[in-house]
């Protein structure tokens, strides 16, 4: 029954939540600056009439309190607006590019966590000495390298210098190529911004996975087990990284989200064309309607990530339901 | 009020204040023997004095563009660090960059604190209906995808630097905000508090007085942490040309170079405003983490304080 | 202590061997990709001809709205899909040339008569008639103003015959050219359900009657073209057009070094980047004259001292050209006093030059009061005493125009001028330049690049209380030029038009609304190790007005 409520009491929480960011997301962008069905039109000679068509067209002539009516309306709809840019509804320019997205976040991520969980380990098994010192100090350091940095970095030097990988895009353009062929031309234009992604997030995980490990070191079942006499892999393994990954799988579920968002950076520097490098183009087009509109994407993604983890989180460490461990 | 209250109340202060002088001189004591912290004091120091030293350390106005010879010519005896598209000098530009990074920094970090600070001090202290509705505010915030939301409003708001201290600060004070009111939580239920109230203190007193030197020291940590992400996040949007493009800061620079499509043939226009950006970031978290490592409890014992 | 070794180490090897064992798999995924063009290049009739352009000067969409006016990946990929009525015939005399047209005739120039040929199909099989040129005209410059010219303005539009078409124009259009200058001929039997709103159709197949078709569109990263081997006209000699997307320039240039593209879509390299290109095996760089010329626009609309011919005088005296020329443009840049193009005969030579003159420009500033009464180095306003500062509008986007922006400020500060720069966005900077009533600047840099038919670049100058509003971004008003400019686009005598064209340039250089300063060079590489036939035209082998290195260019034996 606790469980239900708090549940309920999350999922209410979430809904007035993304409620707030429709609001958010509507207000901001009747502050910018500039007519926004001008925009449309770089053409000057535009007669005043076709500009009033295009207003009404989009439902600009009505009141503020009208249009946030349509726009609600809309969303339920699942409408998210029309691209000012590619003139064609925003959530169809969102969809071309949110598979490649996907697939550059996902991978990065896969590899972040193992690695980070791995090293992690090894520096949080025996803190203090001096692996674990240089681990620390390399995570740390990669944890403050901006991530359009290293793609920078990484692209001259393996991009230009050294002529190894691609210099952007996700595959080599009018192949051809279908199949296994076309997946090995994808998986080798990403290797570059995965890494830039991955350099970034494996210093977050291995400072995660240190500190839950050496938390875990303390507890009496690894003291007990090490006064059995079992061999120390056997405890790391069986024992301490078992219960040290707890948080750490967690924190994948939120950065999920959030590295979609983070995202921008790395595919931007490696033209990859997805949600992030799409970012970037609204931006430079000043396109506010698809701005807005990856923005209620990303920004409902996070919350839902949220939710999911918080309900999850519930189950596994009942004290939360209880809000002593909020803070 | 007696004199004798009188001398009493004033020795007291001075006890308090000599208290805290300690208190800092531990704290730095600390500091300068945790070897991480070591390093980001240094680190930080040094572009400090580069950034006031600016007008001295240049070697040319970093805005004076050059000949047509002096073009896009690598780091020599003149040029330090060679030129870029203009003629200007690339050595003159990161060393006034760095004033911008630190300003931003700074003024986001106080602004931050400050917000965050005050906030957090009312809700923790009143509770209630006043802490259910600032921490829901909090809360809508801190779910919100910072970088996507920075974008946006740098986009709707324009290019200038104080814009993008007032986006950096509306998107970080909710972190110090929550950390500040769990502190006050605690802390409203110390005994001192509790004593001064009996004897009739203000609420104003009790928190400003009180309650605020006692989270001085969170405050210091959580400005560390927003003064790195001040300037990864002015670093991030002038390189996505969200910048202010008239001043020159490292992110500019970077945005400028990889626009001219000029990077491999002139890695010496890339490579100090991102090994500046890098180096100060990691200064400050390595701060960061000796300063987050000293607040923990029993940290200054195994110092031997 | 060993254990720990020995985990590190396990954990580095595991690490070594994922990173070999894919980059073994994906270089041998490469070399496939590489090899797979070299091949179809041995066959002659297929050969892929390569070209690049960057994000930004990339289509996103195929629906025919301005962006295939106004982007440039859009003004090279329409000339190829689509047939025109005539085309602009390469340089060096730009003469009309007929093609899905073969004749035209006209009396009155009002009223044209266009014959069509009688074996041009579209793409899709379907034969081009007149139904379908007069479904175009009709309903395309209704969709988007970009295709709304006086000489697409039809007063009525008539199907002579499947083959014959007659219009009559709103107004008389003059001069060498026929009307109806680069518009695509859509078909009407694809276009009739969408005829009141073009742009609900998403046009993806992109069915034409030009001398290439679609194969495959990908926004943002490619359009992959095939020569239609049922062209009526000649054949291109290669099979493959694609035009690709790089994300930015350097990744543009290096593609072409490597050979993975053969041309620079649009627009010259950037002349810092001409020394890479020089000494590389199987790449030559062509200097072409340009197409773009740069002007100041004066916001005549403030009430400050820019509404002062003889501010705006001083201003032209003390800028620099030369210095501009060398430093922004490395030498690669010509100085332009006018709309008109020096070797074109409508040119006028005698236009008054603004020579750079510190001296000349200080001494006319002084003669005219404004000096400086408080020595703070800039000069005051004789009428309100306050410091002469302009604003000085430009684009972020254009990296060379914003270089010309920082030194002009510099050269201003010499004749005691401030600038304070505004750089702002594209969107923002056309809203802006095209609104001078919106007082968002006092003075604009912008560019266009009028071509050798250029009627309409002039509308830049039409009073813009009759008519001007739009185009003219110096809210410039002079009730003369008008009547010159209404003259000369119904003038059908060369001679007359040739008078009417001198005496705008010597109104336009004496008024002066807008400030002319330079006109770019083309610097175009190109790879010649597998093509020959590239095709230049002033503003280089690719752009709006040159398709022709695309129907030329063939592979080397």
């Amino acid at each position: 029954m606790k469980t239900l409520i708090f549940a309920l009491k999350k999922i209410s929480g979430a809904i007035v939540t993304i409620f707030a960011i429709v609001i958010a997301n509507f207000v901001i962008f009747r502050v910018s600056p500039g007519d926004p069905i001008r925009m449309m039109f770089r053409d000057p000679r535009v007669s005043a009439e076709a500009l009033q068509r295009m207003r009404v067209k989009f439902g600009l002539d009505k009141s503020m309190w009208g249009q946030f009516v349509d726009y609600f309306k809309q969303l339920m709809h699942g409408n998210l607006g029309f691209s000012f840019w590619q003139k064609r509804p925003v959530l169809d320019v969102i969809g071309d590019r949110i598979v490649q997205t996907l697939i550059l976040v996902v991978t990065a991520l896969v590899i972040a966590t193992i690695l980070g969980i791995i090293l992690g380990a090894i520096s949080g098994w025996k803190s203090g000495s001096k692996t674990d010192r240089t681990i620390l100090s390399v995570s740390l350091v990669l944890y403050s390298v901006p991530t359009f940095a290293m793609g920078i970095l990484l692209l001259l030097v393996f991009g230009y210098v050294l002529l190894i990988f691609p210099l952007g895009g996700i595959s080599s353009p009018a192949s051809g190529f279908t199949g296994f062929l076309y997946a090995k031309d994808v998986l080798w234009h990403m290797v570059l911004p995965a890494f830039s992604i991955v350099l970034w997030y494996v210093g977050e995980y291995i400072l995660l996975t240190r500190s839950s490990m050496v938390e875990v070191m303390d507890q009496d079942y690894i003291v007990t087990a090490r006064a059995k006499g079992l061999r120390e892999s056997v405890i790391m393994r069986k024992h301490a990284l078992r219960n040290a990954l707890l948080p750490v799988v967690t924190l994948s579920g939120v950065n999920f989200a959030f590295a979609i968002a983070g995202v921008i950076e790395a595919e931007t520097v490696f033209s990859w064309p997805g949600i992030g490098r799409l970012t970037y183009d609204a931006v430079m087009k000043r396109d506010y309607p698809l701005l807005q509109g990856i923005f209620l994407i990303f920004a409902v993604s996070v919350v839902l990530a949220n939710l999911l983890v918080d309900l999850i989180y519930s189950r596994i460490d009942p004290r939360i339901k209880t809000g002593a461990a909020h803070d | 009020m007696t004199n004798a209250e009188k001398t009493a109340e004033i020795v007291n202060r001075k006890k308090k204040r000599e208290i805290r002088k300690q208190k800092t001189r531990d704290f730095l004591y600390l500091l300068m023997n945790h070897r991480m912290g070591k390093v980001g004091v240094v680190i930080i120091v040094l572009f400090l004095f580069i950034a006031f030293a600016a007008p001295l350390l240049r070697t040319v106005n970093p805005h004076q563009t050059g000949k047509v010879a002096h073009i896009l010519i690598p780091p020599n005896g003149r040029f330090w660090f060679g030129t870029d598209d203009l003629g200007r000098d690339v050595w003159s530009q990161v060393i006034f960059g760095s004033r911008v990074s630190l300003l931003i920094g700074f003024i986001s970090a106080f602004a931050t604190v400050f917000t965050g600070a005050l906030i957090g001090i009312f809700a923790g202290f009143y509770g209630g209906y006043i802490e259910e509705l600032l921490m829901r505010i909090v809360d809508f915030f801190m779910m919100l995808p910072a970088l996507p939301l920075m974008i946006v409003l740098a986009a709707v708001l324009g290019p200038s630097i104080w814009n993008i201290i007032f986006v950096v600060s509306l998107i970080s004070w909710p972190t110090t905000a929550r950390v500040v009111r769990s502190q006050v939580l605690s802390l409203k239920e110390r005994p001192f508090v509790e004593a001064s109230r009996c004897i009739g203190a203000t609420n104003s007193f009790l928190m400003f007085r009180e309650i605020l030197p006692n989270v001085i020291p969170i405050l210091f940590a959580e400005a560390v942490i927003m003064i790195t992400e001040a300037i990864y996040a002015e670093a991030v949007l002038s390189f996505l040309g969200l910048g202010d493009p008239i001043r020159i800061s490292w992110g500019s620079m970077l945005h400028f170079a990889f626009a001219s499509g000029t990077m491999a043939r002139a890695p010496w226009w890339v490579l100090p405003p991102i090994l500046s950006i890098v180096i100060l970031i990691i200064g400050f978290s390595f701060l960061g983490t000796a300063v987050s490592d000293i607040l923990k409890p029993g940290y200054k014992e195994t110092k031997g304080l | 202590m060993k254990n720990e070794k020995k985990l590190f180490f396990r954990v580095l090897i595991l690490m070594v061997i994922l990173l070999f064992s894919t980059s073994a798999l994906f270089a041998g995924g490469k070399k496939e990709g590489a090899a797979a063009p070299v091949q179809a290049k041995k066959a002659v009739s297929n050969a892929r001809f390569n070209v690049g352009f960057t994000s930004e000067e990339a289509i996103s969409t195929l629906i025919p709205d301005e962006s295939w006016q106004y982007v440039e990946m859009g003004c090279i990929f329409w000339p190829l899909v689509y047939d025109q009525l005539w085309i602009m015939g390469p340089a060096p005399d730009y003469k009309p040339i007929p093609m899905l047209a073969s004749s035209w005739e006209t009396k009155d120039h009002q009223t044209w008569i266009f014959h069509l040929r009688k074996n041009a199909v579209f793409h899709d099989g379907v034969p081009v008639t007149a139904e379908d040129v007069a479904f175009t005209l009709k309903y395309l410059p209704k969709s988007d103003p970009a295709w709304e010219f006086p000489d697409t303005d039809c007063k009525s539009i008539k199907v002579i015959d499947k083959y014959t078409i007659q219009f009559t124009l709103a107004d008389k259009h003059g001069g060498d050219y026929p009307p109806v200058y680069w518009t695509p001929i859509l078909p009407k039997h694809v276009w009739e359900p969408y005829k009141d709103d073009m742009h609900s159709f998403d046009n993806s197949q992109a069915i034409g009657s030009g001398p290439f078709k679609l194969k495959e569109f990908k926004s943002g990263q490619y359009i992959w073209l095939e020569r239609n081997d049922s062209y009526w006209g000649n054949k291109p000699n290669v099979g493959t057009v694609v035009l690709k997307t790089y994300g930015n320039s350097e990744a543009e240039y290096m593609a072409l070094k490597k050979g993975e593209i053969d041309m620079i879509g649009y627009n010259s390299i950037d002349p810092l980047a001409l020394k890479e290109f020089k000494g590389v095996k199987g790449v030559d760089v062509r200097i072409d004259p340009g197409i773009t010329i740069d002007w100041l626009s004066f916001n005549l609309h403030k009430k400050n001292a820019i509404t002062d011919v003889n501010v705006r005088k001083a201003i032209m005296y003390g800028i620099d050209t030369k210095r501009l020329i060398s430093v922004a443009f490395l030498g690669y840049a010509d100085p332009a006093d006018s709309f008109m193009y020096k070797e074109l005969p409508d040119h006028d030579p005698n236009l008054p030059q603004y020579t750079y003159n510190v001296d000349k420009a200080k001494s006319i500033l002084a003669a005219s009061g404004y000096k400086d009464t408080d020595g703070d180095g800039i000069v005051n306003d004789p009428k309100t005493g306050k410091d002469v500062v302009f604003e000085l509008l430009g684009p972020s986007d254009w990296s060379i125009e914003v270089k010309m922006i920082t030194l002009i400020k510099e050269q201003m500060k010499d004749i005691g001028i401030g600038i304070k720069p505004k750089i702002v966005d594209l969107d923002t900077f056309y809203d802006f330049w095209y609104a001078p009533d919106k007082d968002e600047f006092d003075i604009a840099i912008g560019n266009e690049e009028p071509g050798p038919h250029a009627d309409w670049i002039w509308e830049f100058a039409r009073s813009w209380n009759n008519g001007g509003e739009g185009w003219n971004c110096a809210y410039y008003n002079n009730a003369t030029f008008d009547n010159y400019l209404d003259d000369m686009t119904v003038q059908s005598d060369m001679q007359k038009r040739k008078a009417d064209l001198f005496k705008m340039q010597e109104i336009l250089s004496k008024d002066l609304p807008y400030g002319f300063l330079v006109r770019y060079k083309s610097i175009n590489p190109i790879r010649v190790d597998q093509f020959t036939g590239y095709t230049s035209t002033m503003g280089g082998v690719s752009t709006w007005i040159n398709p022709w290195s695309y129907f030329n260019v063939k592979p080397v034996q």
